[in-house]
């Protein structure tokens, strides 16, 4: 095998270059490379690579449901939003995926996924668990890091639901490197890191159905200016298939958390009294933030791939 | 399976055999399953082995497998009972007295053999290994659901290349409670309370069949298992020797002894006074 | 096909494992010498499958009970509950259908082991066609699909031996259909059809009592005529039968009575 082949092979000092670009394209929604004169190939318009902003998405568990927040691409003028696909996917009738980093990829990934979560069935008489999912996009993401002739997924995915018979709700994070995990609350995409940590300062355990939008929503607009326009959330309950929150409660959502920012804008101008309620909430909680450990990939942290990645991936070192 | 034949129908010289091999490194389930088998030399293997076997065609064949058997298992309020004999023939001729025709597929799980001696222990052995694989993949015990899959699903790919197999799955699981499949390598999978496999099946049915209910008792279940063995036995040439007894529970199988058919049968006959036909004096 | 690597469109028969190409010359040569395609149902094996090992279907694979009957706003798709191998009823409340998504049916009869696998394989297939569109596909959609998936399965070296009634509601326009379809690929839609020896006794009943009109109890009516029939004058018990109808509420069970004794005249 001759070395020119593969994309993804080690620098010096055991960097997978590649991975980590994916990583960057996640966050800005772009490839490094920024004009097709950059590109070695010239594809990378054709590949559908185009340099776009960014996006941000969110998932948040509650005590029976679980969240997917997404913040729209901004549109042109004469898009037909109502039927330009979205980033809220549906994997099977209980699984649903969210993403960040380029679409088209993800069109690949999802697809894979559900032809996955069909064959389960076909063979094993169950309906994929979602750590199983998870499992198999993670798989197959890390596979197109160490193969020759292909690039990497420049995709983050966050993936919900219930497993069959369950009420226990699940969230995962899959990243291009082949790395997963679970959580509690997370985003990804642009600014992830910002909304991250506003869920880390605002997140509480056992949430309703009202509370867990409400956060969703809200961890959104820290970094989402158009408003309701540009949020679509995604509900899941046990049993249940997906729900898409309808444009006007969003928005009624979206009012009531500006109304409330006025009003504490407005105290803090006034009095500033110390002590408050809300100042309270925003202090950072000890620990590591709110990243659970997903079953036994304690091996990742050391061994894994992708080791040396931009500071947002680059959290296994930590 | 499409890449096993893939494997076979590549001319070796081919080049991207090594790229094959590659995606089989990358792909830990490819290299966990893949199945190398030597083909035999001729041009069409199933026919072949056909004619090596089939002493119904060829009575003359050098290979004759095992068939006559009786095996049954039924669901029931307290699990599943899986009876067997242990008598195996190669055409009249007694080859064992002394089978095991239960196969312990995991310490929760069992499997039955009739049919091909060898096709039922290699590929129940198999299963063994896919439902260890699945508990590792998926952090919890497979379903028998998903287990009898596995192996019909195996056998339907060999369908018609001279498997010969009819086999039950039985075990218990929190999520299906008692739960029991036929397989065989028509391909056929059923979910069922009660199979009889072999060629005394119909024996161990015509007992069976009459005083089965779903709410019997631990002990009447397990000597209605034996009892039907034993008709079986009695009546068909091609089963016999010892019964094998299993009782199927939540926590995993349980063993209820290798029996010597002899002693039962006379016990039966003299102390419940059945089997009238069979006299104890010259006449 | 490999469904790494984006190339398949649909879910593979994975379970299918043939032998090696090479291994057998002469039915390539067998393979060339068919000219056309015969797709009419035929009262013999082809001479051009001939060369296939899979026998021509056996008597028992026909006492097997498939009736399907349309009305004005539903099909209703009926299948025998006795699974046979050889002289034995290994199963007697077997159901013989899979539902396809949430307006069609599919009733299947014929080869043992071929039968499920081929049902299972075209529901994987349209329920993943539903999870990628967000929309089911048709009955007509399905029933020309399943054709083509028979259709190439019969020319290959190892066909399915399947007999299929597909039963559906049109999602849009709520138009009842019903397909009757072989394992020569044959495809016709049809108000009412049987497989099987039920075909000789039912269809001149249903022909008689049959009208596009009726309405869902009717039509039970009808297919307790059938099943009288087939109890008179049948040979077998086939152990009554799994009845299912497809109506604008979706795919529903339908009480059937099975324990019914019908006396000959």
């Amino acid at each position: 095998m001759s070395y020119d082949r593969a994309l993804s092979v080690f620098s010096p000092d055991g960097h997978v270059f590649q991975v980590e670009y994916a990583g960057e394209a996640v966050k800005r929604g772009t490839t490094p490379i920024s004009s097709v004169e950059d590109s070695p190939t010239g594809l990378c318009y054709a590949n559908g690579l185009k340099p776009t902003k960014g996006t941000c998405a969110v998932g948040v568990k509650g005590k029976e449901l679980v969240v997917l927040g997404c913040e729209k691409k901004s549109t042109m003028k004469l898009q037909d939003t109502r039927i330009t696909p979205s980033k809220i996917g549906l994997i099977d009738t209980h699984v649903c995926l969210a993403f960040a980093g380029l679409h088209a990829d993800a069109r690949i990934l999802v697809d894979k996924a559900r032809l996955e979560a069909q064959s389960h069935r076909l063979t094993v008489e169950d309906p994929v668990t979602i750590e199983y999912i998870t499992k198999y996009v993670a798989g197959v993401q890390q596979r197109y890091t160490q193969s020759g002739g292909v690039r990497p997924f420049g995709i983050s995915s966050l993936i919900v639901g219930f497993d069959k018979g369950s009420d226990v709700p699940k969230l995962y994070q899959t990243e291009p490197s082949g790395i997963f995990s679970a959580w509690k609350a997370n985003a990804i995409g642009r600014a992830a890191k910002t909304v991250r940590e506003f869920l880390e300062r605002n997140y509480k355990e056992d949430m309703d159905r009202e509370d867990t939008i409400r956060l969703s929503i809200k961890s959104l607009l820290e970094v989402v200016q158009t408003g309701a326009k540009n949020i679509e959330i995604a509900i899941m309950a046990p049993g249940k298939t997906v729900e898409m929150l309808p444009m006007e409660d969003i928005e009624t959502y979206v009012k009531a958390i500006e109304q409330e920012k006025k009003e504490e804008a407005a105290k803090k101008k006034t009095g500033r009294t110390p002590g408050t309620g809300s100042a309270a909430i925003l202090t950072r909680p000890g620990g590591s933030g709110s990243r659970e450990m997903a079953g036994d990939w304690e091996w990742q942290k050391n061994g894994g791939v992708g080791g040396g990645a931009p500071e947002e991936y680059g959290i296994w070192r930590a | 399976m499409d890449t096993l034949v893939a494997r076979y129908s590549r001319p070796t010289y081919d080049e991207t055999v090594t790229e094959d091999m590659e995606e089989e490194l990358l792909d830990p389930v490819a290299s966990g399953l893949s199945l190398k088998f030597a083909m035999p030399p001729v041009a069409q293997p199933s026919s072949w082995l056909r004619s090596a076997t089939d002493d119904r065609m060829n009575p003359d064949c050098p290979i004759k497998i095992a068939h006559g058997t009786t095996t049954l298992a039924f669901r029931f309020q307290g699990g599943i009972i899986v009876a067997t004999d242990s008598r195996a023939t190669s055409g009249d001729w007694i080859a064992s007295q002394t089978v095991k025709k239960v196969i312990e597929i995991n310490d929760k799980m069992l499997g039955t053999m009739a049919g091909g001696a060898a096709d039922c222990q290699y590929w129940l052995a198999w299963l063994g290994m896919q439902c260890r694989l699945h508990e590792l993949r998926h952090k919890r015990r497979i379903s028998v659901a998903a287990a009898s899959k596995i192996l019909a699903n195996l056998v339907y790919s060999y369908k018609n290349m001279g498997l010969s197999m009819g086999t039950m799955c039985a075990g218990v699981t929190k999520e299906e409670g008692p739960a029991l499949y036929y397989i065989d390598s028509d391909g056929t999978r059923l979910a069922g309370n009660l199979f009889c496999v072999g060629s005394g099946q119909t024996f161990a049915y015509g007992v069976l069949d009459a005083e089965y209910k779903y709410d019997l008792s631990v002990e009447d279940a397990l000597a209605l298992g034996s009892r039907s063995i034993l008709a079986a036995t009695h009546r068909d040439a091609y089963s016999g020797g010892f019964i094998n007894l299993y009782h199927v529970k939540e926590q995993g199988w349980e063993k209820h002894g290798f029996s010597d058919t002899n002693p039962i049968f006379w016990k039966t006959k003299l102390e419940k006074g059945e089997f009238t036909n069979v006299t104890s004096e010259l006449v | 096909m490999c469904t790494d690597h984006g190339c398949a469109s649909f879910i593979d028969k994975a379970y299918r494992c043939d032998q090696p190409e090479w291994a057998m010359p002469h039915q390539a040569e067998a393979r060339l010498r068919v000219d056309e395609p015969h797709e009419d149902q035929l009262l013999e094996r082809p001479t051009h499958l001939q060369h296939t090992k899979q026998p021509f279907p056996g008597y028992h694979q026909k006492m097997e009970v498939l009736l399907g009957i349309t009305g004005k706003d539903f099909t209703i798709v009926a299948s025998s509950k006795a699974a046979m191998r050889g002289a034995t009823i290994l199963k007697a409340q077997d159901v013989k259908q899979r539902q396809l998504n949430k307006s069609s049916l599919l009733a299947y009869s014929g080869e043992a082991g071929d039968t499920v696998q081929f049902a299972e394989y075209i529901q994987a297939n349209t329920q993943l066609y539903s999870m990628r569109n967000e929309a089911d596909l048709s009955p007509s959609a399905i029933a020309h699909f399943v054709r083509g998936e028979l259709a190439t399965s019969l020319r290959s070296r190892k066909p399915y031996n399947v007999n299929l009634l597909l039963g559906g509601l049109d999602p849009i326009t709520l138009k009842p259909s019903l397909y009757w379809l072989d394992y020569l690929a044959s495809l016709a839609p049809v108000p009412y059809a049987a497989h099987g020896y039920a075909q000789y006794y039912c269809l001149s009943i249903l022909d008689k009592h049959h009208n596009p009109d009726i309405d869902l109890e009717t039509g039970i009516k009808l297919l307790n005529m059938c099943t009288d029939e087939l109890k008179r004058r049948m040979p077998i018990d086939f152990k009554g039968m799994t009845v299912k109808a497809v109506t604008k509420d979706g795919v529903i069970d339908i009480d059937f009575d099975d324990d019914k004794v019908v006396k000959s005249a």
